[in-house]
């Protein structure tokens, strides 16, 4: 956890949105020949050699570790489609691009744990790398102009949840302050507030009585 | 002893049962800034009666203090004497005209901490009590333009780079900036990776062959 003073604002670590983007299913090619697999989260296989299968993340590196799968990367991490985005990317200022929820932490998994398996893998990478910092780029241009609406909102759409996590802490105690400083009711009316006050002091006198 | 102003001592130093009115009145109790704003605060307050028994200045001859005299009390005390009116609260020098042209012309470069660490919770709570009506829209537009520089340099810089940035800042938005700062650091140490797990020195090395 990133040292929050205040509990209120909660941060997810980089690990823990990893460890969430391990759910995301993703297709293997076992070479090995495995019995169904029946988890909780449900049932995966059987595996054949050369059968295609969707499995989860977390599943596909633990046989990807002991060598018993290639992974297929997701579609989306082609380099035409990468690129297409890239430009869309840079393209618009404000609309962001359709991506995975876990765009980030997939292709973070897959450069680390099956960079065998993935063609062109350095044009993925820094593509990757390139989409990640223009989109960032724009997350802060995008909170830049949230004030200026009337209301204390800001509409992002299609971010992911690497982004999120990272902005999170910051725009959370943002929209608390200013939350705070436009609420209507920071000035009271000044007769219901004395009015209250001395209510407030009576009950605290007849206490003290009674105690003694 | 004045009565009025025992009372308002003997509340304070039950500081239970202030906690607990604040608390009600929507202040966290274990807010460790909200403990210090009252505490560090100054307010200047004119008296409007006569209190005895009190030394408020060392070299007075009377032990009592004429009404009309400005003394510079801390916020929690000066609150209490006015919700009683035994004295009047006058603005605070850090929210006269000055500051205010000054964040009207130029918010960003304003040295709020210099003037008044906890600027907006102790407008926040001042603002009730000197009836100035205008605050909340104040105190709301000199956060908006500071709220853009942090976020401008938050997300993107080295801590030391922007100290001079910081020593502006009031404890709030320090608190957002750090915030910020902590928390891209926390993802550039998750990219740039590191051991996941604890590895067999085995695998370690194979991992590196494949790299």
């Amino acid at each position: 956890m990133a040292g929050q003073s205040d509990p209120n604002v909660s941060i997810f670590s980089g690990e823990e949105v990893e460890f969430m983007a391990e759910d995301e299913m993703v297709e293997i090619v076992p070479n090995m020949r495995m019995e169904p697999l029946n988890m909780l989260c449900g049932d995966f296989g059987p595996f054949y050699p050369q059968m295609a299968t969707q499995v989860p993340m977390w599943l596909a590196i633990a046989l990807k570790k002991r060598g018993k799968c290639t992974i297929r990367p997701p579609e989306w991490m082609s380099v035409e489609n990468l690129t297409q985005i890239l430009e869309a990317e840079r393209e618009s200022q404000a609309a962001f691009q359709v991506l995975p929820f876990h765009y980030v932490e997939i292709s973070s998994l897959l450069f680390d744990y099956a960079s065998g398996d993935i063609s062109d893998l350095y044009m993925v990478r820094s593509l990757i790398n390139d989409i990640r910092d223009a989109r960032f780029l724009k997350v802060e241009s995008s909170l830049e102009s949230f004030e200026d609406a009337r209301s204390s909102a800001v509409k992002v759409k299609n971010l992911s949840a690497m982004e999120v996590n990272v902005v999170r802490p910051f725009v959370g105690r943002a929209l608390q302050s200013f939350y705070k400083h436009g609420s209507p009711d920071l000035v009271p009316n000044p007769e219901a507030m004395s009015a209250r006050r001395s209510q407030a002091t009576d009950n605290i006198q007849r206490r003290t009585l009674r105690r003694r | 002893m004045d009565p009025l102003l025992q009372e308002s001592v003997l509340e304070k130093a039950g500081s239970i049962v202030r906690r607990v009115g604040s608390f009600l009145k929507m202040a966290s109790y274990y807010d460790i800034d909200d403990i210090l704003v009252e505490e560090q605060q100054r307010v200047p307050v004119v008296f409007q009666q006569a209190v005895n028994g009190v030394d408020i200045d060392p070299s007075a001859e009377t032990h009592c203090v004429e009404p009309g005299s400005k003394v510079e009390l801390p916020y929690w005390l000066a609150h209490e004497l006015h919700l009683r009116k035994v004295a009047k609260m006058k603005v605070p020098a850090c929210f006269n005209q000055r500051t205010k042209l000054e964040l009207g012309a130029d918010g960003a470069s304003v040295d709020l901490r210099s003037r008044c660490l906890y600027f907006y919770e102790f407008g926040c709570k001042i603002a009730p009590l000197v009836g100035d009506r205008d605050m909340g829209s104040f105190l709301l537009s000199a956060f908006r333009t500071r709220y853009q520089k942090i976020l401008a340099k938050a997300h993107n810089a080295a801590f030391t780079a922007h100290s001079k940035l910081l020593s502006y800042l009031t404890k709030e938005e320090t608190n957002l900036y750090e915030a910020a700062q902590s928390s891209m650091a926390a993802f550039k140490k998750w990219r740039i990776g590191g051991p996941r797990f604890e590895r067999a020195s085995v695998l370690g090395r194979k991992r590196k062959e494949a790299n």
